[in-house]
């Protein structure tokens, strides 16, 4: 997937360009908002990630030019300024979504593929991990069980959270990131939803005879086991 | 005593000071008008007894005299005459019936002088004072020469003299009774039991007449000007203290702008100020000054609001690159135990991302310009996920439930949730054991009100009064181990106030903790 990322500060952009790669994206960098916009107008682009202070355009002015040009690429606004004003121009010139700093490259991702998903039609709702099948339009989760697929009910709280941990298998979710995810709360380490959560979903896995599928990983948080390739 | 009102003490005092000034000059107009009607009626009295005496007259002439002269005080004053006529040869001629033995006119009567001496003339010489206590009262009376446009009384037929007045003649009607011998009395005034009687008499060759007059006839006319003072005096008074009271009026409303000022500022913020236009000189520096102050503040508040936006924004790029890298690193590190550290290091990061945020948010609020993306939204679809979380995070609370499904408020979904999230952990971090949450909403014709109670030990007043107070919280050692940076409650009323909503903690209840949200319904 190609993105157009335009960002100026170098640091941030380092990780967040090395998380959009390993995740398999294709990373456009421009440090600057002319370069940003020009590119945003010559190239084609499966989304694109605007800082709003830039030197040069700045976010929102991309924004209002390639919209002006007749552009629909799905737009990320980025920013650490005054978050409410920000987000309402933004929504209102047209952002797809919109990530206040400072954010979790994971869920930024999350986000891209929310965005690209939304634009491009049903095509990604169905996500297949082993032993789940899950879709993200009818919220409904399957899993393959002793001899035949069987639905799962989830609370609307379980289904996000086995959502997020199964966009990256594999991949340590700490407790943090899920509670900032599912729960948008904004702090709350020392709670045990999760954990409760968790324990849950796996006994309603269990029930329908799944294989474990949910690790927890000691200190950290969880992950979904990633499925060994046959 | 003192008066509470300002404008009223005024109105008093000018009052007070006006009636001073009126009553002053009311007294001394009086005294003067009463004065001057006295020299008028002495005057008077002195021109009748020169006329009288100054020829002989028939008996008869004194019943028609004072008939006549009764009259002309008016028809009120009709006993206001007294007269007694002494004949030449000592016989009482004629006397009133209402003389009074009270004037003893015997004193009053001065000594006939002699002939010899009015003819020659100039009149008169001095005179043996009859009235020693009197001696300044006698001096004009005696040296005064008979008026010269004296006219006789009207109606008064004017009878020849019938005896003998040697060579004495009676001067002509449109004469001074020059040559009359004649001799006045100074007047003076007998006290008897029918009133003040002014007394006036004269001697000459062919009569002793004796004229009192009561004064009753001045103290009828004076007493029409006291009245017209009982009214007048009054009226005038309630026209300075109306005066007094509309002028302080204009005065005070400089003052109740400036009220009017800091109570808008209370409302709406620091902008406020009171236009200096239209004022009296007199306001003009303290509005100035004001103002000036109002300026100042504003500056000042506004400085220290954007200074901890400024670093608050200048906190979150450090942030922003901190969290990304121990993210990154998290995923790349193989050990476990680097994995646990990283994530602790993540863990506060986190912590103070979310202080970092929830500042910048208040100082938006301070500076007013916590602008809302307001949507429409179903506050009781978060509510009950909410509720889910409860059970989850407290089995062990009763979570007692009266909420209608699909309530619509306008609002921003992200801010709201986390005012209901920071209520509800609210609710269950200082619940009791086995205690429990209550979650009411009630829809108005304008507005919803979700009550959040929850069982909790008492709050002391004071923690009453602070609760909303940033980065305050309740008795430490009550809430050892509760996480928290007293932001929450803080921010919360914020941004349910940036919603033109409101979050109030509810009066004490015994045993239980009640904080009311009200949001404008969605219509």
């Amino acid at each position: 997937m190609n993105i157009l990322y335009v960002e100026d500060e170098a640091k941030i952009a380092s990780f967040v360009c090395a998380g959009l790669k390993e995740q398999g994206f294709v990373v456009d960098y421009c440090d600057n908002g002319n370069d940003g916009y020009a590119r945003a107008i010559d190239f084609e682009y499966d989304a694109i990630i605007l800082d709003i202070m830039v030197p040069g355009k700045d976010g929102l002015a991309i924004l209002k030019g390639i919209r002006k040009a007749g552009n629909s690429t799905p737009v990320i606004l980025l920013t650490a300024r005054n978050e409410l004003d920000d987000r309402l121009a933004g929504l209102n010139l047209g952002a797809d979504d919109y990530i206040a700093k400072p954010f979790f490259v994971e869920e930024l991702i999350a986000r891209i593929h929310a965005v690209v998903r939304r634009v491009s039609g049903d095509r990604q709702n169905i996500l297949r991990v082993s032993p789940l099948k899950l879709d993200r339009i009818t919220r409904e989760v399957t899993c393959k069980g002793n001899d035949k697929d069987e639905a799962i009910e989830l609370t609307s709280r379980e289904f996000n959270l086995l959502e997020y941990l199964m966009r990256s298998p594999g991949r340590v979710y700490t407790r943090t990131q899920i509670l900032e995810h599912v729960w948008g709360y904004d702090f709350n380490p020392n709670t045990n939803l999760i954990d409760v959560c968790i324990q849950r979903i796996r006994k309603k896995i269990e029930k329908v005879g799944g294989e474990e599928c949910l690790d927890s990983v000691r200190g950290v948080g969880y992950k979904f086991r990633k499925p060994i390739q046959n | 005593m003192k008066l509470k009102s300002f404008r009223f003490r005024i109105a008093l005092l000018s009052a007070l000071l006006a009636g001073c000034a009126i009553a002053g000059f009311s007294g001394i107009t009086y005294l003067l008008f009463y004065q001057s009607k006295l020299n008028a009626l002495d005057s008077d009295l002195r021109d009748q007894l020169t006329r009288e005496s100054s020829a002989p007259r028939p008996d008869f002439h004194w019943r028609t005299y004072e008939q006549h002269r009764s009259t002309f005080f008016g028809e009120q004053n009709q006993n206001a005459i007294a007269i007694l006529v002494i004949g030449a040869n000592g016989t009482t001629t004629h006397q009133s019936q209402n003389w009074q033995t009270e004037f003893y006119p015997e004193s009053l009567f001065p000594p006939l002088v002699d002939l010899r001496i009015f003819n020659l003339l100039p009149f008169p010489p001095p005179n043996a004072n009859p009235f020693p206590d009197n001696p300044q009262n006698n001096l004009p009376s005696d040296r005064r020469p008979p008026r010269p446009d004296h006219l006789p009384p009207r109606g008064l037929n004017e009878n020849p003299p019938i005896e003998d007045l040697r060579s004495v003649k009676p001067p002509p009607n449109d004469q001074p009774p020059r040559a009359v011998p004649n001799n006045i009395s100074s007047l003076v005034t007998r006290n008897t039991p029918n009133g003040k009687w002014r007394i006036g008499a004269a001697t000459s060759p062919f009569v002793k007449i004796a004229i009192a007059i009561n004064l009753q006839v001045i103290d009828r006319d004076m007493s029409a000007i006291q009245n017209v003072f009982l009214i007048a005096v009054p009226f005038t008074l309630l026209l300075v203290m109306l005066g007094a009271w509309w002028l302080s009026g204009g005065a005070l409303k400089t003052i109740k702008n400036i009220t009017e000022t800091i109570r808008r500022v209370n409302a709406k913020g620091l902008h406020q100020r009171t236009a200096i236009t239209d004022l009296d000189m007199e306001f003009v520096e303290l509005v100035q000054v004001f103002n000036q102050m109002m300026e100042r503040l504003e500056r000042s508040f506004l400085q220290a609001s954007r200074f901890s936006a400024d670093a608050a924004h200048e906190l979150k790029t450090p942030l922003a690159i901190l969290q990304g890298e121990l993210e990154l690193a998290l995923q790349h590190s193989e050990s476990n135990a680097m994995q646990a550290t990283l994530s602790n290091l993540l863990d506060e990061v986190c912590r103070l991302s979310s202080i970092t945020r929830k500042l910048l948010l208040l100082s938006l609020a301070d500076a007013g310009k916590m602008t809302i993306h307001k949507a429409k939204l179903n506050i009781s679809e978060i509510l009950y996920e909410l509720v889910e979380d409860i059970e989850i995070l407290a089995p062990e609370l009763t979570i007692k439930l009266e909420i209608s499904s699909n309530l619509m408020v306008m609002g921003d979904r992200e801010l709201l949730t986390q005012v209901l999230q920071n209520l509800i952990t609210n609710a269950i971090k200082y619940n009791l054991p086995n205690g429990w949450i209550q979650i009411q909403e009630k829809s108005h014709v304008n507005n919803v009100s979700i009550t959040i109670s929850n069982s909790s030990q008492d709050i002391s007043q004071s923690d009453r009064d602070r609760i909303f107070d940033r980065f305050h919280r309740a008795d430490p050692a009550r809430n050892r181990g509760v996480e928290g940076f007293g932001l929450g409650l803080s921010l919360s009323r914020e941004i349910v106030r940036a919603h033109d909503g409101d979050l109030k903690i509810a009066p004490v209840i015994t045993g239980c903790t009640s904080f009311t949200l009200i949001l404008p319904i969605y219509l």
